[in-house]
């Protein structure tokens, strides 16, 4: 008997496998276009903002959301991509631009949101700039939900202490950064895990923007020598104690509050942390646009976080997705989004509610400025794996930055090989 | 059922119990299969296979596999979960019998137990923040040792291997109660009278524990031992928690290796690779532990 | 005798002090959990510095709508592990009292179920449940969060079975009882600490799961409470620290109460005393 059961077990296990395996997930749009719309997100922390949206939704468009979050980005990914295959796959979800919606758009998964895009340049409501990262083929995917800025933010209270005014240059920050360090203040804030990539970002873009490109694209080597004096002036920072305690857990928000740090580089919707850490903003805290290491640029480099807003092209809540999205455009729509979540917004007609959010989205609009793709959107992700790694364990131990760049490389040489 | 066992009587004589005992045990089996074992075999078959995701898989051989013995970090990876293993068994299962044992017969000893069991009726959640807010540079635990005087305290959590080590003992803060629990209710399980003759022979302490105790605690020490092996071959929510295997790979597990490949890169074919490879060594670690720790008895 | 004694105040205060140690991330976690956000830092960890716990709480259950997963989690947190007590001591019976032949490869099978990481089975889960319609159900949150415990119980239960003598089985056959009596009357009876130690510690163990929560479902009524806590936290503007130890403390409380109640089960002399 049991020479028998056991290949029926396999046969029906296999057999099992291959109807999950089999496509053609999804299902038919139902038309709709107000009611109830499903939809998921990977920053669960702001689900009481898309709730408290919900009362302007029901009055300008007759859609209430149901938002589920997810707090792990890596499981959402995997959520969403599996999600296309079954009946599951979402009306509206939040996405990642760079080479993860590429991924999607190529696969014919996300509906184009091309007349949307047309309509809302032409009326003024977002800038055509920002319409590139949503680009591909000359067509538009997704809508943004969210635009930041990675900027300076500081403790104001250290600042006037030490008389310290906000940098306009390179040079005055690298002044700031060592006056503090010579008064036994930590100028910046780092950490070992995840965010590990800003100020490596903030050299390589602020010295030469094609550099970083390159970078993006293949064309320019890690180990390239313009790479290493970077990381070598990162090294050299480091051994000057600039930067705070790798092994601190301190929620960055707080730390900056009680002073383990004097600055430190994040997006903008970083004003919600401290907000809720109990600083004031303008008073306690202020921010401004890290000025460029080369201070020949014509433009200062600002990098710019964008998170998509997508529809899948086979979900049953198709039309009513895409209604939303056209909606979402709107001044009102953007105006309430930043009532709720308190974050700068793209819609330049949308009011802002934070005086501090509302300057700073008008000052990186002017003609100084040009905006580029964060780090961690631009590189591919096997890449970006590998560099945030390295990333951290030379900020846990600074030391010789060639053979931390090597390491990169090495996953770089691989990725691209196998783009062929 | 024939072809194994040519004479019907001669099995109904040493299997009285056939048919109830496969009734018996029939729910158990089938759910544990379809809901557990099902998924699995999708596993291994990707695991065979290229794919990010989206469309469909593409059938690449043993290419994984060699991919994965390729890649230097993994190596590193199986040595913490090697660490994880030795340390597993070493302080939570020790210190789970040891409070067993001290409770045992104990007055008040309910009591006693019970602070070790409130950290696994917490929420992991609040946990793992507050182990870090414990082992963070300038946190809980150096602020405590700086008042003894203690000035010059290692970096916990970033210094590699002790940031694995200290991961162990809080691992252990949780778990030493459920192995103290399952040592007592082995205790409880153990017969009075032979414990009664051996007290009157004059046996105490590491003698009676020797003999009597420590033989009668073998199915329950099977028990802990064998989960212990498992829960810390597959060790996930306090490294991503705490380091998320870094700093670089300093502190990666196999199951952080395999969730890295598999959730944030994409590549489900690698992530499945290591994931088959961690089973298989987890399955044949726990056979051939309880093989040999239950075989002896009764013969099953 | 007093050396019994001076062992027995020795054994006392060994627990006490180690218990003490053992309490001390617990005051923390409490100390930390009462501290109002905006004046929290991490500088004095130790002290006490204000009582803001209650305003903490109500601000994780409103950021997290943890009120809304409650019932449905207590609904799986009870039902599961029951279900998975049974069926394990079921099949630990057939292989130890029946003695099913291959026993140890069928004891093998079902503890299989545990060894490979639950990561690497939620997607193809996911799939299957959005296929056959128990996504979102609670029906299927009791069936997987029973198939995941089933392992456990099995093995417990197994050899917790082993440890009685084979003839308390046959004196019972003796007496003409039929399996599912002796089963029924006779071992679980026997079992009852090995049962509920394996029902509470199951029990947390679902009360505390995220992952399954997070993949299988997705309405706030469905989904677990832990899954509905862990996404305050986050990068993106999420919840202060107090607040999100808070809202552990909070879904804590009623396991924290279960292990208190379920004390008495494990005092001395309850299971073997008596066959």
């Amino acid at each position: 008997m049991r020479s028998r059961r056991i290949p029926l077990t396999i046969a029906a296990a296999a057999a099992a496998s291959l109807v999950l395996a089999s496509c053609g997930g999804g299902g038919e749009d139902d038309g709709a276009t107000t009611g109830t719309l499903d939809f998921y997100t990977n920053k669960a922390a702001w689900e009481p903002d898309f709730d408290e949206l919900n009362a302007a939704s029901e009055s300008g468009a007759d859609i209430t959301l149901e938002t589920t979050g997810y707090s792990d980005a890596g499981q959402y990914d995997a959520f969403i991509k599996q999600s296309f295959r079954t009946d599951k796959s979402p009306g509206l979800f939040t996405w990642q631009t760079g080479p993860s919606l590429a991924e999607l758009v190529d696969e014919g998964l996300i509906a184009e949101t091309t007349d949307i895009w047309t309509k809302a340049v032409d009326e003024g409501w977002v800038s055509p700039d920002l319409r590139d990262s949503y680009t591909f083929d000359g067509e538009q995917y997704c809508v943004p939900m969210n635009i930041a800025y990675w900027v300076m933010y500081y403790n104001k209270t250290i600042f006037d202490e030490h008389g310290l005014q906000e940098p306009t240059t390179w040079a005055e920050l690298d002044a700031i950064a060592a006056e503090l360090a010579g008064a036994g203040v930590t100028p910046y804030y780092q950490t070992s895990t995840l965010f590990t990539f800003q100020w490596f970002q903030q050299l390589v873009a602020g010295t030469d923007p094609e550099l970083y490109d390159g970078l993006a694209t293949g064309e320019v080597e890690y180990t390239d020598p313009r790479i290493v004096d970077i990381m070598n002036t990162w090294l050299d920072q480091q051994e000057a104690g600039w930067f705070s305690d790798a092994g601190s857990t301190v929620d960055p928000a707080v730390g900056l509050k009680q002073g383990d740090y004097a600055m430190i580089n994040f997006g903008s919707f970083f004003n919600g942390s401290l907000d809720g850490a109990g600083m004031v903003s303008g008073q306690d805290y202020d921010m401004f646009v890290i000025p460029a290491v080369n201070g020949d640029l014509e433009q200062t480099p600002v990098a710019v976080e964008s998170g998509p807003l997508c529809v899948a092209e086979n979900s049953a809540q198709k039309t009513l997705g895409l209604t939303y999205s056209e909606w979402w455009m709107s001044p009102e729509a953007q105006s309430a989004w930043s009532e709720a979540r308190g974050d700068v917004a793209f819609n330049p007609e949308a009011t802002v509610a934070d005086p501090m959010l509302e300057e700073l989205g008008s000052t990186v609009s002017g003609d100084g400025y040009r905006l580029f793709d964060r780090y961690y959107e631009a590189t591919p992700t096997p890449i970006l794996t590998v560099a945030l790694e390295q990333f951290g364990a030379f900020i846990a131990n600074p030391s010789d930055p060639l053979p931390f760049l090597e390491a990169i490389q090495a996953e770089a040489d691989d990725y691209w090989a196998d783009q062929g | 059922m024939s072809d194994t066992t040519p004479n019907p009587r001669a099995r109904r004589r040493r299997e009285p119990y056939r048919r109830p005992a496969l009734g018996f045990i029939a729910p158990g089996v089938l759910l544990v299969a379809v809901l557990l074992y099902l998924p699995l075999v999708w596993t291994t078959f990707l695991s065979l296979t290229e794919y990010n995701g989206l469309g469909d898989p593409e059938w690449i051989g043993l290419e994984n596999y060699v991919e994965m013995f390729d890649d230097p970090g993994f190596v590193g990876s199986v040595l913490n979960t090697l660490l994880w293993v030795a340390g597993t068994l070493l302080v939570p299962v020790g210190i789970g019998l040891g409070v067993a044992l001290l409770t045992w017969n104990l007055k008040g000893g309910t009591w006693l137990r019970l602070p070790f069991l409130i950290p696994y009726a917490l929420s992991g959640i609040g946990v793992g923040v507050i182990w870090s807010f414990i082992l963070s540079g300038d946190g809980a635990l150096d602020q405590a040792l700086a008042a003894f005087g203690v000035d010059d305290t290692p970096r916990w959590l970033v210094d590699a291997p002790l940031n694995t080590v200290v991961m162990i003992l809080a691992t252990a803060w949780q778990g030493v109660g459920v192995n103290a629990l399952l040592f007592t209710i082995g205790l409880q399980s153990i017969p009075r009278e032979p414990l009664e003759a051996a007290r009157m022979d004059g046996a105490n302490g590491l003698r009676l524990f020797r003999s009597i105790l420590w033989p009668m605690l073998r199915p329950l020490t099977a028990v802990v031992v064998g989960l212990s092996i498992v829960a810390s071959l597959k060790t996930f929510d306090i490294v991503q928690g705490m380091t998320k295997g870094g700093p670089g790979r300093d502190s990666e597990t196999l199951a952080l290796t395999m969730y890295k490949e598999t959730f944030v890169n994409s590549e489900y074919g690698l992530g499945s690779a290591i994931a088959v490879f961690l089973t298989v060594v987890t399955l044949l670690a726990s056979i051939l532990y309880l093989r040999q720790q239950l075989s002896s008895k009764h013969g099953v | 005798m007093p050396f019994k004694h001076t062992a027995r105040v020795f054994r006392t205060a060994v627990l006490a002090v180690l218990g003490l140690v053992w309490l001390l991330p617990v005051y923390l976690l409490l100390v930390n959990a009462a501290k109002s956000p905006a004046t929290f830092t991490t500088k004095e960890s130790w002290l006490p510095t204000d009582f803001a716990l209650f305003g903490n709480i109500a601000e994780a259950l409103r950021l997290s709508g943890l009120a809304e997963s409650a019932a449905s989690t207590l609904l799986y947190a009870v039902v599961s592990p029951a279900i998975a007590v049974l069926v394990g001591a079921a099949a630990g019976f057939a292989i130890v009292a029946l003695r099913l032949r291959h026993g140890f490869a069928w004891f093998v099978a079902i503890f299989g179920g545990t060894v490979f990481p639950l990561q690497m089975i939620l997607l193809p889960l996911f799939d299957a449940y959005s296929r056959t319609g128990l996504f979102d159900t609670q029906a299927g949150m009791i069936i997987v969060y029973t198939a995941i415990s089933i392992p456990f119980s099995a093995f417990v239960m197994r050899n917790f079975f082993s440890g009685i003598a084979h003839s308390v089985f046959e004196a019972a056959v003796i007496d003409g009882a039929s399996t599912w009596r002796i089963f029924a009357r006779v071992y679980l009876p026997m079992a009852s600490s090995a049962l509920v130690a394996i029902f509470i510690l199951q029990a947390t163990f679902i009360w505390n799961d995220f992952l399954l929560g997070l993949v299988l479902s997705q309405s706030d009524t469905v989904r677990p409470i832990v899954t509905s806590l862990a996404g305050m936290q986050s990068t993106y503007g999420g919840a202060q620290m107090s607040t999100v130890l808070a809202g552990g403390l909070l879904v804590s409380l009623p396991t924290v109460v279960l292990f208190l109640f379920t004390q008495k089960f494990f005092a001395r002399g309850l299971a073997l005393g008596q066959y």
